[in-house]
């Protein structure tokens, strides 16, 4: 009961709100804007009011007492996507989409168990490709589809 | 209102739009059919597609993607017992035991058939209450529109389920407090940036959806994967479907069941927060009073009238949520908060002047629902047997897929990589909370309506010199905020009451 998942839940929200109100006093106003019934500041201050609040109220009285069961999930594996989330974002500019995505989705199959080269390759370049097509014929919607030492023949 | 059904059916007819509802029905049902993903999902995922069209085809592809999603949802929920949404729960508890009866081509059909009905019956309710509703809310202030946002964020963390009240509530204060990140557009004061100039625009909307939805949703599915039994399942039911036929004795035994419901489900759905979940079980549940002694207890063993209610509400509250949407600018769902987004994505403000100024979006929306149901009916029923053998695509490759689309989603409209790695750090944190059991779709409604609020009670302030008492002045604002408190304080009144009850009369055995 004492570490429920509401409880949990709570404090790092409540954590997240605490950290909101202090970054609300950052907000910079001029001396006119202060004199206002609301200014930019006035959301802030009552969320965080509130935010608090209701926090506290989902710590001391949780809806259920269930705990949090960390066991039979793939943490590591979420980790190792969340991971290649974001080196993907890193690597669509500089090695142009077709490569990064065509990458990122082998990878992607190879983390959830397909380990064959050839089917990793022939279900991710063609369907990358053919988005891409689709995106810049279809939608023209243009993105760089190569590297960028590829770009206007290397030069 | 018939020149706003001819300019609904010249919008809605031509080939492009015609193409769109069709598209929007088979990703849909495919998206919907996938465990986990629903139509905020499947409507996260085409936003980036929509927003290359005209407003009326954006919005078309939309409305039919999320009649698609539940009509997908449904399926799976009858083939393998795995509701793709939360509004097709009560379907499984009728539709699954006929399928293992072997009659899953038949309860296919019977949920085909009342949510047809359902939403060309709903749609029928929405073309006479959304323009006089329309008309009404003309006369509406800043402050009244405040108040009904107010009302709004109460009564979705007022419908959600017993002892949530506080955690979706709290949900909907983060929501709100992300949506105040960025430049104030009053004052021009940045706000919560961090000193980043990728935040001076605020956080994109689409990104926090796909962020919290759709990475969310696939990276739970890879934190808990499905067990070798669960897919055997899967590609077996997706085979085996039997006859999509149904007599004439089920066809007369639903007729009620779908007039009762459509009515249920479109009052349910009008009501902000309520939505497609509750209609569903309520229709099942008064369906089950109604049926009788006899025919009351078959459900849950596979009773047509079990399975055909809930299809029938669900599909009628998915089109009721469009009234407050299309009328008073203000979602009534989670779903149509998104599609709200999308609407202010266009430059359009949803409410009453949408009547007005955008004849063509308001009636081609309406029209658009009965061609979409129709094409659910004629086009996506046929092709269920095939559809359903999407199922049996490996997760391996679909995961990974699904993750990529809402990446690029995302990137496609902004072309800035600060936006991916924003999604990640939103998508531990969805995850997260996920994993708690909080909500989120209470967050989404609070970062939708955030500025909105806060823009009108800014308004009211000026019109008002600054003073607040227009909240007790004016008795429109004064009636709708009423409203707002006893929707927050019931819910914890009856839990009270409740436990008062047991407490005087726990161990008596008549107590009730």
């Amino acid at each position: 009961m004492l570490y429920s998942k509401d409880r949990i839940g709570g404090v790092l929200l409540l954590l997240f709100c605490i950290a909101y109100g202090l970054l609300s006093r950052n907000i910079k106003l001029l001396p006119f804007q202060m004199d206002v019934a609301f200014n930019a500041r006035t959301m802030p201050e009552v969320l965080t009011v509130l935010g608090i609040g209701l926090s506290l109220a989902v710590i001391v009285f949780p809806g259920s007492a269930a705990r949090p069961e960390l066991g039979g999930y793939r943490w590591g594996q979420c980790a190792l996507f969340l991971g290649l989330m974001s080196v993907y974002g890193l690597t669509i500019r500089p090695l142009g989409f077709i490569v990064s995505t065509s990458l990122f989705l082998m990878i992607g199959f190879a983390l959830l168990g397909e380990r064959r080269p050839h089917i990793l390759l022939l279900v991710a370049v063609p369907l990358v490709v053919v988005f891409w097509v689709l995106m810049t014929q279809g939608l023209d919607v243009f993105i760089e589809p190569l590297p960028a030492f590829l770009k206007n023949g290397g030069s | 209102m018939l020149e706003g059904i001819a300019i609904g059916l010249s919008t809605a007819l031509t080939p492009g739009n015609l193409l769109f509802v069709m598209m929007g029905c088979l990703v849909g049902t495919f998206v919907g059919m996938l465990p986990g993903l629903g139509p905020m999902s499947a409507i996260a995922l085409m936003i980036p597609i929509a927003a290359s069209l005209d407003p009326s085809a954006g919005i078309i592809l939309m409305a039919a993607v999320y009649y698609g999603a539940i009509f997908g949802g449904s399926t799976s929920s009858i083939l393998i017992n795995a509701p793709g949404v939360a509004s097709t729960v009560a379907t499984s508890f009728d539709g699954y035991p006929l399928a293992k009866q072997g009659k899953a081509g038949k309860a296919l059909a019977i949920a085909a058939y009342s949510s047809f009905s359902g939403g060309v019956i709903a749609a029928l309710f929405l073309l006479v209450a959304a323009p006089f509703l329309a008309n009404v809310s003309l006369a509406f202030q800043s402050t009244d529109y405040f108040a009904l946002m107010v009302l709004g964020l109460v009564a979705v963390a007022a419908f959600a389920g017993k002892g949530d009240m506080a955690k979706a509530l709290l949900m909907t204060v983060v929501g709100l407090m992300l949506s105040t990140v960025g430049t104030d557009q009053t004052q021009g004061v940045p706000r919560f940036t961090l000193g980043m100039i990728d935040l001076v625009d605020g956080i994109s909307f689409l990104l926090l959806v796909m962020a919290t939805f759709a990475l969310s949703e696939a990276l739970m599915a890879i934190l808990k994967p499905k067990d070798d039994a669960d897919r055997l399942k899967e590609k077996d039911a997706s085979q085996n479907l039997g006859s999509m036929a149904v007599s004439m004795a089920e066809a007369k035994d639903m007729a009620p069941v779908i007039g009762r419901s459509s009515i249920l489900g479109f009052l349910i759905g009008v009501l902000p927060g309520a939505g497609a979940t509750i209609a569903s079980f309520l229709a099942y549940g008064t369906e089950q009073r109604l049926a009788g002694k006899e025919k009351g207890a078959k459900f849950g063993k596979g009773s047509v009238r079990g399975l055909s209610a809930p299809e029938t509400a669900n599909n009628a509250a998915a089109t009721g949520s469009f009234v407050p949407l299309l009328t008073l600018g203000i979602p009534g769902s989670g779903t149509t908060a998104i599609m709200l987004g999308a609407l202010i994505g266009y430059g359009i403000q949803p409410g009453p002047r949408l009547y007005i100024d955008q004849p063509a979006v308001f009636w081609s929306v309406i029209v658009s629902m009965w061609i979409g149901n129709i094409v659910l009916l004629i086009l996506n029923l046929p092709l269920i047997p095939y559809i359903a053998r999407l199922l049996a695509i490996p997760s391996r490759f679909l995961l990974p897929l699904i993750l990529f689309f809402s990446l690029i989603g995302v990137y496609f409209v902004s072309f800035n990589t600060f936006d991916i790695q924003l999604m990640v750090i939103f998508a531990v944190a969805a995850v997260v909370l996920r994993f708690l059991d909080f909500p989120m779709a209470p967050m989404i409604l609070g970062f939708i309506l955030g500025g909105m609020m806060e823009e009108n009670l800014r308004r009211a302030l000026l019109i008002n010199d600054d003073s607040w008492s227009f909240l007790w002045e004016r008795p429109l604002t004064l009636s709708i905020l009423l409203i707002a408190a006893v929707c927050l304080v019931l819910p914890f009144a009856t839990t009270y009451i409740g436990r008062l009850k047991n407490r005087v009369f726990g161990d008596s055995p008549s107590a009730d």
